[in-house]
């Protein structure tokens, strides 16, 4: 350019040569820049159109994460419920254990001795049984002091519970328990085999059955079959230890007017025999099972 | 009447449909005697229907308690029914001709005997017996309260002898509630034990108390109230109480007086008084005094031993 002005300087003439190659310059330097333009617009549109790209890319990934976040959170909430029902069933768990567990401990009157713990001490039950039969509970309430006491109990009057405590309930309780047991035990079996005779075999006794509170002491008059109206035989049953069921005493008499003959004896003594080893309902059971005759394999 | 009658079963039931129970006393007696008449009674039925009136009727007397004993080591107890019957009869009419005894079985083990007493020459006097409840293979005896003071030691003899034990004495408790008696000479008043198949919970009290309370008062006293509470029910328990009429206390103690001087309080000789207590229930009544405000919490041990000791006849002298 300096040389532009430096010719023009120099005169019109020059200058308008000068001027004229100034007007080339300038007309190439324009359609450069426009030969130019179209580049850069091409670089800018490229470099537009490749921010695009990564915008787009960019707007895709964010998506993508939206849409895997909100997945998550929905697994998450759908994780949350199985925590929940597992509290739920650890609870019921628990509830079924006690429950178990109750049942348990009330099951336990049918080993024939079990207690509570009370305020002052334990409450013991006596759970009696025959032949498989559960017949009455009795109860005896401890109050542990020194010395032991009993505070109440549904014993009966007739056991002799004074006599059992004096001997063992100072010294030695599981003893204590265990006689109790041993007489409240024999004294229910034999008050069933009462009971049985009364009530199942009404129809082979003439007359009430004599008996005692302890049902120690039996005394019936009897007859062997169904049919008949003759009572043949007394039986007197003595029992006398406490702790057992089955008579310690037989004695089977014949009521007849005539003369006893010898069927008869044998049946007599037969009879005494059966009283001695089977339980008083069980013989009658057999004596209405055989009839007339008197099945000796009975007789052990 | 009706079911008198039928539990006598003297009387057939068609007999019995022939009597109008609706007329007149006298008449329904009439046609009654009537009846009996034609079936022939004895002096035996006719105590045998004295002895069912009585036991339906039982709280028209009032009943002693006696209290028998065995010596020591003595064999198992081969109580017969039979021979104790037949003993105690002989006992008597050993002693006295002029006795009717009469007996009918009650329960599975009780027995209870009616006795006419006579005199060595006089006829039984039919109209004031004596009636006894006996339970075998149990030291005690009940007994209605009869007049005739004088034949109790023959009585008491034929029923120890009888029974075979050795000594017999009179408790120190009465009453007309026969069921009540044998409650607390058999120890079966209070029944109430904890086991684990027990739902009710023991804990639960009705507080009887809060229907009569005025509404405006709430917490008034309410923690003494509560351990009134809980000491009524530590010595009274959660069951029914036994029913007495009354419990009598015989005094003799010197007069204790907290005023100095006084004519009474130089006495040397002990004061004689007597101290009764009545109830239609006296021992639910007890039970009522110390909630309802009236005694203090708890009742003088005087009050509360009666169950359990067995006496409503008390002595009280100084020591």
């Amino acid at each position: 350019m300096e040389l532009a002005n430096t010719l023009s300087q120099d005169g019109e003439s020059r200058g308008g040569v000068l001027a004229h190659l100034e007007r080339l310059e300038t007309q190439v330097s324009r359609s450069r820049k426009k030969m130019e333009e179209p580049q850069s617009a091409q670089a800018e549109e490229s470099a537009l159109g490749t921010r695009i790209h990564e915008l787009r890319r960019l707007r895709d990934k964010l998506r993508a994460e939206v849409k895997q976040h909100q997945a998550s959170v929905k697994a998450s909430t759908t994780n949350v419920e199985p925590d929940q029902t597992l509290e739920i069933t650890e609870q019921e768990s628990l509830k079924r254990k006690r429950e178990n567990v109750k049942a348990i401990l009330q099951a336990y009157r049918f080993t024939g001795i079990s207690g509570k713990l009370t305020s002052r001490g334990v409450c013991v039950c006596i759970s009696t049984a025959f032949e498989g039969n559960l017949l009455d509970s009795y109860f005896v309430d401890l109050v542990m002091r020194k010395p032991l006491q009993i505070h109440h109990h549904s014993i009966p009057v007739f056991i002799p519970l004074e006599e059992i405590s004096a001997k063992y309930l100072q010294t030695n309780i599981q003893h204590f328990l265990f006689t109790l047991c041993e007489y409240l035990n024999a004294y229910s079996g034999r008050k069933y085999q009462a009971d049985r005779l009364q009530s199942d075999f009404e129809a082979f006794l003439a007359g009430p059955l004599q008996r005692n509170s302890l049902c120690n002491l039996l005394s019936f008059t009897y007859k062997a079959e169904p049919e008949g109206q003759f009572f043949p035989f007394c039986a007197r049953l003595l029992y006398k230890d406490l702790t057992t069921t089955l008579p310690t005493d037989v004695t089977v008499t014949y009521q007849g007017t005539d003369a006893l003959s010898t069927t008869q004896e044998e049946q007599r003594a037969a009879h005494e025999d059966l009283f001695f080893t089977k339980p008083l309902h069980q013989v009658f059971t057999s004596f209405a099972r055989k009839g007339d005759k008197l099945d000796m394999s009975l007789v052990s | 009447m009706m079911t008198i009658l039928k539990t006598w079963n003297f009387l057939s039931e068609n007999q019995l449909q022939t009597v109008n129970f609706r007329q007149r006393k006298e008449s329904l007696v009439q046609d009654l005697v009537l009846l009996c008449e034609e079936n022939r009674a004895s002096l035996n039925d006719a105590a045998l229907l004295d002895i069912i009136y009585t036991q339906f009727h039982r709280h028209q007397k009032v009943w002693d308690v006696f209290q028998m004993s065995k010596g020591p080591g003595e064999d198992t107890d081969l109580f017969d029914m039979e021979q104790f019957k037949s003993s105690f009869k002989k006992i008597l009419k050993r002693a006295l001709k002029n006795v009717t005894v009469s007996f009918r079985d009650a329960e599975e083990n009780a027995v209870w005997i009616r006795i006419a007493w006579g005199t060595q020459y006089g006829k039984p006097n039919q109209y004031k017996p004596a009636y006894v409840v006996y339970y075998s293979q149990t030291p005690y005896a009940f007994t209605s309260s009869s007049q005739l003071k004088s034949n109790l030691p023959l009585l008491g003899q034929a029923l120890t002898i009888a029974s075979k034990h050795h000594q017999i004495v009179k408790m120190d408790l009465r009453s007309r509630y026969l069921d009540s008696l044998k409650a607390i000479v058999f120890k079966q008043y209070n029944q109430t034990f904890e086991t684990h198949n027990s739902t009710t919970p023991l804990q639960e009290r009705s507080l009887g108390l809060d229907i009569n309370m005025d509404s405006r008062i709430i917490h008034e006293n309410k923690t003494e109230k509560e351990r009134v509470q809980r000491v009524t029910q530590e010595i009274f328990g959660d069951y029914p109480q036994p029913r007495l009429e009354f419990a009598q206390y015989k005094l003799e103690t010197k007069f204790k007086s907290d005023l100095n001087g006084g004519i009474l309080a130089e006495r040397e000789e002990p004061l004689r008084c007597l101290v009764k207590f009545s109830s239609p229930h006296l021992l639910e009544a007890l039970k009522s005094l110390a909630p309802a405000g009236i005694a203090d919490a708890p009742l003088s041990p005087l009050l509360t031993c009666i169950p359990n000791k067995g006496m409503n006849y008390f002595k009280i002298r100084d020591k």
